[in-house]
């Protein structure tokens, strides 16, 4: 119960993190008004479902290095049969891609339970795997999508309803009842003591496996709001890589802990709107957007190493 | 545990000859005396990024920035190499040392989790780097011709430079490993970092020197990678990441720590020095190399873990 407190106390503090650079971003702006909120909306939700997925598996004691390569993947699928489709067909497609993200991951996390491998070294090397199939597809920027489909996406001209609920969606639908069921605490269990949850009569090695898979769920649904938003698709490591790192680096921020069985999603989703903060304010300022990939890196760290602080303080 | 050693040193040697002779059935030209000679000195840049990946791993930590390391160290070699040789190494091994020590101190005094230390120090090279390109690292990134020849220079079929400075290297890095007393603490922090504070060993001291050592030892793999390619740009040695850890797990060195050898490092780097050159000649798209790369670094790693348990 001590634990929960003080996660909300952190949930409170990146909250209040969060409205500051709101408001820091709204001043740069001459209007700041429904357009501009679906802007800022539409820019995080690849990062913020990304950073749910990553964070999931965490929770469950994993991680993904390929988690980017496999939104990448599935956004590269879609956009490439999506292209000139009509609705119906570019719903297929999306369909598909997450069914296949889901299997993706599945088999991520049945290799890492079945082979003994690290999931940092299984993952590292899938990410690979999944760039390749990503640029066999796709191999080059290109590809579309239906603009009908797209709108349930992007919203009407000056409607933030539309993205809002792709945002939230997700996070009420699927997380909120997986938390809640069987499967969800045992994700937790694995997470904090793969042996205890052994012994409590969890099924580690199928747990794990649907880990990954709910994990692939929304690394799919990232890649296919990629595919809404962008309305293209570009197959490139560097994309992928800097999609993970944003992942883990907002699954820090939003309080989950490495160690495995601690955190939930929310902070997470909210973390993602300081990693969008960030590049976004610099921008305004004109300054050159590597810098706040400086900023960024630095502030995981600072984050990690407060959140390792606090938790030994918490022990003593 | 003999048993078990010779038992996973065999399996290596095996698969070594098997991508050999895959290798060679797939291309001829393979077994003459100069082909082998340019895989040995391309395995020579791994095995080194792979001598500092192994020492890290065995202290149970992972360095991910390495690839951005050896990167940087080549790009401050070839900017700098107007002020003189020795002055633009030095800058190196400043921003080596620099670098390792900030990784070192984070995860060794502040506990911070190496995963994601060194994936974020990497981030922030980037941006360092991507920045420095235009302002305070502009100009000329051409390798110095010295270095060059120190890193693809031939002395007599199939031996070149670098597989001497490799070997040299190397075989300090597997002297320091096996008989020394930093060799051994590394082992024991990597084992039991908990015990290994009671026996008396300064857990934190020994982190920040492997954390160092790595980067020094992945600087000089970028330099030698930065005067194979001629020049240097910000993406070299980005392709040698997943390598450089696949090539220690595949290997044998456990990613938890406290067991494994560089010299199992060596033979890991050597089989995908040979995989490597095996997917050059098929001529086939990047799409494809990417996928049998990925796929095979999977099955050597599962394989050998397979082997290694069982008894």
């Amino acid at each position: 119960m001590k634990i929960s407190l003080r996660e909300q106390y952190w949930n409170l503090s990146i909250l209040g993190l969060v409205i500051i650079l709101t408001v820091w971003r709204s001043n740069q702006l001459p209007v700041f008004g429904s357009y501009e909120i679906k802007t800022i909306i539409l820019g995080i939700i690849p990062i913020a479902l990304l950073a749910m997925g990553q964070s999931l598996i965490i929770i469950g004691g994993g991680i993904n290095l390929a988690i980017g390569a496999e939104a990448i993947l599935i956004n590269c699928i879609t956009a490439k049969y999506s292209e000139g489709s009509d609705f119906a067909l570019s719903l297929r497609w999306a369909l598909i891609g997450i069914v296949i993200s889901v299997i993706v991951g599945a088999i991520t996390g049945w290799i890492i339970s079945q082979s003994g491998i690290a999931d940092i070294v299984v993952t590292l090397a899938t990410s690979f795997v999944l760039i390749g199939f990503a640029l066999f597809i796709q191999p080059g920027p290109g590809g579309g999508v239906n603009l009908d489909f797209a709108k349930y996406f992007m919203g009407g001209e000056d409607s933030y309803i539309a993205p809002l609920l792709v945002l939230f969606l997700p996070i009420l639908l699927i997380w909120l009842p997986l938390q809640r069921s069987r499967l969800g605490i045992s994700f937790y269990a694995i997470g904090s003591s793969k042996d205890a949850a052994f012994l409590s009569g969890v099924n580690v090695a199928r747990t794990r496996v649907s880990l990954y898979a709910v994990g692939g769920l929304f690394a799919g649904l990232c890649g296919v709001s990629l595919t809404a938003i962008t309305q293209a698709a570009s197959p490139f490591a560097v994309i992928s890589n800097t999609a993970t790192l944003n992942s883990v680096a907002a699954a820090v921020l939003g309080g989950v802990a490495l160690a495995g069985g601690v955190g939930d999603l929310f902070g997470p989703a909210l973390a993602s709107l300081v990693l969008y903060y960030i590049p976004t304010i610099m921008l305004g300022y004109g300054i050159d957007p590597a810098y706040s990939q400086i900023i960024q890196g630095a502030l995981t760290i600072l984050v990690v190493l407060v959140g390792g602080l606090l938790r030994a303080r918490g022990k003593r | 545990m003999k048993l078990k050693i010779n038992r996973s040193i065999i399996a290596l040697w095996i698969i070594l000859a098997l991508t050999f002779l895959v290798t060679g059935l797939v291309d001829s030209y393979f077994f003459s005396i100069p082909s082998i000679g340019i895989t040995l000195q391309l395995a020579a840049p791994l095995g080194l990024l792979a001598a500092g990946q192994t020492i890290v791993m065995l202290t149970g930590g992972i360095d991910l920035s390495l690839a951005m390391i050896a990167t940087g160290a080549a790009y401050i070699v070839s900017v700098k190499s107007e002020s003189g040789l020795f002055i633009s190494l030095a800058y190196a091994l400043i921003f080596c040392v620099v670098v390792g020590a900030v990784n070192g101190i984070a995860v060794g005094v502040f506990g911070v989790n190496p995963l994601i230390m060194t994936l974020s120090m990497s981030a922030i090279l980037i941006g360092v780097f991507t920045v420095g390109v235009s302002t305070f690292l502009r100009g000329s990134s051409r390798m110095p011709d010295l270095l060059i020849t120190a890193s693809s220079g031939l002395i007599l079929d199939p031996i070149t430079w670098p597989l001497i400075i490799w070997i040299i290297v190397g075989g300090f890095v597997h002297f320091s490993l096996t008989r020394t007393g930093f060799g051994r603490v590394i082992y024991a922090i990597g084992d039991n970092a908990k015990a290994a504070r009671l026996a008396g060993v300064k857990v934190w001291q020994v982190q920040i020197a492997a954390y160092v050592s790595c980067a020094i030892l992945g600087g000089m793999a970028g330099i030698m990678l930065g005067g194979q390619s001629g020049a240097v740009a910000i993406s070299l040695a980005n392709s040698y990441l997943l390598p450089s850890v696949a090539a220690v797990v595949i290997g044998g060195t456990s990613i938890m720590g406290g067991m494994g050898s560089y010299s199992g490092s060596v033979m890991g780097a050597l089989i995908l020095s040979v995989l490597s050159y095996l997917l050059a000649t098929l001529n086939s798209s990047e799409a494809f190399k990417q996928l049998v790369y990925g796929g095979i670094v999977l099955a050597l790693a599962w394989v050998y873990s397979s082997i290694s348990e069982r008894k």
